[in-house]
């Protein structure tokens, strides 16, 4: 049940009554139309008794001024006479006019002939015979006229009693209609009321049902709606990410547990605080304070993704590296109402970052171990050998060649160890590297394993390439680089070494970039898979399987992006041209960003 | 020297260590091949009546394991010695060699293990 049945109910429950008022209305004007008629007919037969009367006036004026002057004979007293019966006919018509179609034509004709039949009988003769000077004494003469005026009176008397009869019967029909009508009222509104009451209480049943009804809904949908919201306070609280709304101003309206904890606020202590009070946070390195997410979204007005190398001071001043990102909230209308703010602690992972570069880091100096035990124990064996010889019974020709040997074979351990320290050698600010020379020791250190692979390398390096930079992080990108390319390499593969300066100008994403210079590294083994490329500089990613640790690019890239400078691979599985590049830009003077 | 008449065949590819150990094993009365890569060697091998070879395990193109591998298919019971700058070498390499030594370890070392390897009482070939 809806409210729209509720409301089809409710217009039911006035329009029973309002049709039902409305039809007694009708009866009861019907009822009084017709007692109106009534009183009309009343009303006419009153007049007629008033014609009656006013005629029987004007017989007995006529009568008694005929009398009078019959007495007399002076012409005086025959006034009322005439002036009676001038008005007679316009009286006969008056009588006759309400009775003019009726049954009622006759007495009044009867009583107009009756009345002629006196006047022009007995009156006007009996004043010609008065005004001649006759006797008018006769009794017979008079009481001929009188059974004239006596019938006359007579039939005035009927008339008069009949319109009273009538009038009688009106008043008889009227006063039954006034019974009659209240009688029907009194019944039409018992019946009314008996039927509103038992219709509306029907109504009202159905009316209360979908009440009960809709109140049983409404109860259900505020439960659901209470469950989920619980559901959704729940997922918010069980999130590991901080979370924190603010309403349009950037006031803070909810915060989890986990951004209670990590700004060191409570919900209670914020809640209502403008967001930069609670939420500070400043750049990593320059130590500026950051603009506020909400700010950010606002000024957008879009989501603002994770912005990289924060610092959160906490309430009590401890500082925590995090990342943050913010998203509007919009209305319906898609109007924004608010921010929220979602952040987590990265500390953690910062240092797992930095065990990962130190792990890669022994991983290389374990690869270069190798080689390096393999470069320093043959000539090693071939002094001891040599050593041994002496020893014996060697002529001292011979001795001399074998010291000889012996020295050379000393100064080859000696140029790699050297080799070694300068890789080892941490320096804690750039310094100024001839590329040549260090690109030429990395180079001589892998020889071997340029060797073992079956792969020579071809250089090109100009002299006096210097650039500023860490050397040992250098050597290890370009060690890596290298190593990859004679690992990519097929047997008796060629692998091409070249640097060359870079003039002041656009890099390939068309930024501009300072002077530098671009080294780059080519093999042509099989090249690389268009889907694995985009791949290839993300961490723990590996085409080695056991033997690598997925790491080299990545961190390869790190250094290479500290440096202020840029690595890219392209590559070719194109079976005539296959092979990959990949090309380092190294600026000369790079700004080094912390790292 | 009729005693010391067996033929070694050594194979690495460091020039100077090969002539070294040439001269020091001539010294302690061996006849003496050398190959400065592993298909040399194995041609060598193939041909000549060689007692006992001494192999480096890490040469450019075929590795000394795989040298040793192809030996043992074509004369499988002549001694062969691995050498090996690395201070450990493979599992399997271990098990196809008679013996290994790494690099280093000295004069002494080196012909007292390649004398276990060819006794003396053998008689010349």
């Amino acid at each position: 049940m809806n409210s729209f049945n509720i409301d089809r109910i409710l217009r039911k429950v006035l329009i029973v009554p309002i049709v039902a008022v409305l039809l007694g209305a009708c009866a009861l004007y019907w009822q009084m139309h017709q007692a109106n008629r009534t009183v009309a007919l009343i009303q006419t037969s009153d007049l007629e008794i008033a014609q009656i009367a006013r005629m029987e006036t004007l017989v007995i004026d006529e009568e008694t001024g005929l009398r009078g002057y019959q007495n007399t004979r002076d012409r005086r007293f025959l006034g009322p006479y005439l002036i009676a019966d001038k008005q007679m006919a316009s009286q006969f018509e008056r009588l006759r006019a309400p009775v003019r179609n009726t049954d009622a034509e006759h007495p009044v004709n009867d009583l107009q002939t009756a009345f002629e039949a006196w006047d022009n009988g007995f009156a006007v003769p009996l004043i010609a015979a008065i005004e001649a000077g006759a006797n008018t004494s006769d009794v017979n003469l008079n009481l001929g006229g009188k059974h004239q005026m006596d019938d006359v009176r007579r039939r005035i008397a009927a008339l008069s009693s009949n319109s009273q009869r009538q009038r009688d019967a009106h008043i008889q029909y009227w006063r039954a209609q006034v019974r009659t009508v209240t009688v029907a009222l009194i019944v039409v509104a018992l019946c009314i009321g008996l039927l509103i009451g038992v219709y509306t209480r029907r109504l009202m049943q159905d009316v209360s049902g979908a009440f009960r009804q809709s109140n049983n809904v409404l109860r259900i949908r505020a439960e659901e709606t209470f469950r989920s919201e619980q559901k959704l306070l729940t997922t918010l609280q069980s999130i590991g990410d901080g979370v924190i709304t603010c309403d349009v101003d950037g006031r803070i309206q909810t915060m989890n547990d986990v951004a209670q904890e990590l700004t060191g606020w409570t919900e209670a202590e914020a809640h209502n605080l403008p967001l930069e009070q609670v939420f500070k946070i400043i750049n990593e390195s320059t130590r500026e304070p950051r603009e506020n997410p909400v700010a950010k979204v606002k000024r957008l007005n879009r989501v603002v993704g994770v912005a990289l190398h924060s610092i959160l001071i906490q309430k009590n001043g401890a500082e925590l590296f995090i990342d943050d990102s913010g998203a509007p909230i919009r209305d319906k209308r898609r109007n924004l109402v608010g921010v929220v703010l979602v952040f987590r602690d990265i500390t953690l992972a910062k240092k797992s970052q930095e065990a990962l570069l130190a792990n890669e880091k022994l991983a290389v100096a374990g690869r270069l171990a190798a080689t390096i035990a393999h470069e320093i124990h043959n000539p090693l064996d071939s002094v001891a050998n040599l050593l041994y010889l002496m020893d014996g019974q060697s002529t001292p020709e011979e001795s001399a060649q074998f010291l000889h040997l012996a020295k050379q074979e000393i100064a080859r351990v000696t140029q790699i160890s050297r080799a070694m320290l300068s890789l080892y050698r941490e320096s804690s600010s750039p310094v100024a590297i001839d590329l040549k020379n260090m690109l030429e020791s990395i180079l001589l250190l892998m020889d071997r394993h340029f060797q073992a692979a079956g792969v020579s390398v071809v250089t090109n390096l100009p002299t006096d390439l210097v650039i500023q930079a860490f050397p040992a992080e250098l050597r290890q990108v370009f060690t890596n680089l290298l190593h990859n390319a004679a690992e990519a390499s097929a047997s008796n593969g060629v692998i091409q070494l070249a640097a060359r300066p870079c003039p002041e100008g656009l890099d390939s994403h068309g930024r501009p970039r300072d002077a530098g210079v671009m080294v780059t590294v080519t093999d042509h083994g099989a090249g690389v898979p268009e889907e694995i490329r985009s791949k290839l500089f993300k961490p723990f990613f590996t085409t080695k399987g056991e033997r690598g640790t997925g790491l080299g690019l990545w961190i390869s890239r790190g250094i290479i992006t500290k440096h202020g400078g840029e690595i890219d691979l392209a590559s070719s599985t194109d079976p005539i041209t296959h092979g990959t590049k990949v090309s380092v830009f190294l600026a000369t003077n790079p700004t080094i960003s912390a790292g | 020297m009729a005693k010391a008449s067996h033929l070694i065949l050594c194979v690495d590819d460091e020039t100077v260590g090969l002539e070294v150990r040439k001269i020091l094993l001539e010294r302690a009365g061996y006849r003496v091949l050398t190959a400065l890569d592993g298909q040399t060697g194995l041609d060598i091998f193939a041909s000549e009546p060689i007692d006992a070879v001494v192999l480096d395990f890490s040469m450019p193109g075929m590795s000394g394991g795989e040298v040793a591998i192809s030996m043992r298919k074509v004369k499988p019971h002549v001694p062969i010695m691995m050498l090996s700058a690395y201070t450990s070498l493979p599992a399997e390499v271990c098990s196809i060699v008679d013996l290994s030594m790494t690099k280093g370890e000295g004069a002494p070392a080196l012909l007292q293990k390649l004398g276990s390897l060819v006794p003396s009482d053998i008689p010349n070939a």
